[in-house]
């Protein structure tokens, strides 16, 4: 079993992180268009997407039987799944592949809800280190706003209402947050994520996506499907 | 029955309390035809009778995952570190909503396989043995853990004359071969070994399986008097430590028919694990 840094693909696997109203499946949507224009095969990976466990998961989250450690360990299967079956065998083939959330949302969920930080890092060892992860960085003020108009409601488990941190779900999803946003903060240095400020237009924060993309697909032009 | 402070293997679930955990916990580890489940429910009337409440649980009867893996496992679609997780996603539902409250409740818990069975097929399929540990780090040391041992050569007839093999008992997501017969023996030798070094890891009761039904009731009879009357188990049962003796086949993969055939014979367990969440 190959651990976390130690997988060598032809593939390039970039992910973005972040709260929930931080912009980031946008930026990642509009990557991947430039990436298809520029004649790369790129894929598109969705967390929580396995059709294996997704029943499961869906059970578990509806009929709110999901405790920290299930919540932590159903996820992880989801993600085996993808990794083992879907992720792995495209950097094999040397596809780009792109993730809307990777393990760094699973670490700042668990641990916000009081695992030990060290037990879920471990759980992840046999995911494939990113070639370029990004961290879109946006005060929780911001976030919820742009949540307000967009929907109405927070679910249970995204606003943390297992937690018992509030009553109120909009006070609780603030506090969630709040502690998912001091993990990924945590995480930057650790995993060396590239910070993103989401507050700039989204122009500018693709730009930056796009360069740093560049680089890292320099030497992966055998990557190129014809155009 | 005295309260002996339960542990973990090392990793504490968040609001589990370690205290109060009055009951006992007892494994039945073992491979498939050996006999478990027709033990467990002897066990279990024979503990009622004495007036212990009994709750019975096993692989993959989460009321999560439960369906769930069955499904996944027809489809022969899971990978091995998927198939893993899934079972520990399903014992973290059964610990947390069935073990432990029935502990605290002061239930007899008996479990048909446990994390050992969990951990041995996962490094049969190649996986990190250490990665493996820590991923069941959570998991709640038993009282006491008995383990019916029986030969891979005594243990071909009785899968080839009840039920045939098995898919996943035979290995075959593991080895490159069609031959049933040929995955089944080497896939249960493999896992012998691991369980070999399980035992020894973490002090298994091996009990001797091939012997008539009775004879190993009473063996395990006599040592589950002893962890209920609150003394060290000493070798009165006639057991020995692991890692000695020749061939023995230890537990398999799915388990899922004869762990089946084990509710239906004793029942009732979910409906204990309801009340006892009520």
């Amino acid at each position: 079993m190959k651990r976390y840094g130690e997988h060598r693909f032809p593939g390039r696997l970039f992910v973005v992180e972040g709260i929930d109203g931080s912009g980031k499946s946008t930026q990642l949507m509009l990557l991947h268009q430039w990436l298809k224009s520029e004649g790369y095969g790129v894929v598109f990976s969705e967390w929580n997407s396995s059709l294996v466990v997704k029943d499961t998961t869906k059970r578990g989250k509806k009929r709110k039987l999901l405790t920290p450690q299930s919540f932590c360990l159903i996820h992880a299967t989801d993600f085996a799944d993808r990794m083992e079956r879907n992720i792995i065998p495209l950097l094999k083939a040397g596809a780009i592949v792109l993730c809307d959330r990777y393990i760094y949302t699973a670490f700042a969920r668990d641990t916000a809800r009081g695992l030990d930080p060290a037990y879920v890092r471990e759980l992840y060892a046999f995911a494939v280190k990113p070639t370029g992860a990004f961290y879109f960085r946006v005060p929780l003020e911001v976030s919820i706003s742009r949540l307000h108009a967009a929907r109405s409601g927070f679910k249970f488990y995204e606003a943390g209402l297992d937690m018992g941190l509030s009553e109120d779900p909009s006070e609780s999803f603030r506090l969630f947050q709040g502690r998912i946003i001091e993990e990924y903060e945590k995480m930057v240095p650790e995993f060396g994520l590239t910070v993103i400020d989401a507050t700039l237009p989204i122009e500018a924060q693709q730009e930056q996506m796009r360069q740093l993309a560049i680089s890292k697909l320099e030497r992966a032009k055998q990557l190129r499907v014809a155009p | 029955m005295k309260e002996r402070k339960k542990e973990t293997y090392g990793v504490v679930l968040p609001g589990m309390e370690l205290s109060g955990l009055v009951g006992k916990l007892i494994v039945i580890e073992g491979t498939d035809g050996v006999g478990r489940s027709t033990q467990i429910a002897l066990l279990k009337e024979w503990l009622e009778q004495k007036g212990h409440a009994v709750l019975d649980t096993g692989l993959s009867r989460s009321g999560l995952v439960g369906k769930g893996i069955k499904r996944a496992k027809e489809g022969h679609t899971l990978g091995r570190i998927t198939l893993t997780l899934f079972y520990a996603t399903d014992f973290a539902d059964r610990l947390e909503h069935e073990i432990v409250p029935a502990l605290r409740a002061g239930f007899v818990v008996l479990t048909d396989r446990y994390i050992y069975s969990l951990i041995a097929r996962a490094i049969v399929r190649g996986l990190d043995p250490e990665w493996v540990r820590k991923v069941y780090a959570f998991g709640l040391k038993p009282d006491a853990v008995f383990y019916l041992r029986i030969g891979v050569d005594d243990l071909i007839p009785r899968v080839v004359f009840s039920r045939g093999f098995d898919y996943w008992e035979s290995g075959m997501d593991v080895y490159s071969t069609e031959d049933m017969y040929e995955g089944f023996r080497r896939y249960q030798t493999s896992l012998l070994e691991q369980f070999d070094r399980l035992a020894e890891e973490y002090s298994f009761k091996v009990v001797d399986a091939t012997p008539e039904p009775k004879k190993i009731f009473e063996k395990l009879r006599a040592g589950i008097t002893k962890i209920l009357e609150g003394e060290p188990a000493r070798p009165a049962l006639e057991v020995t430590s692991g890692g000695t003796s020749p061939p023995v086949a230890p537990s398999t993969p799915a388990g899922e028919p004869e762990e089946r055939a084990a509710s239906a014979a004793i029942g009732a367990s979910p409906a204990q694990g309801e009340n006892l969440k009520a």
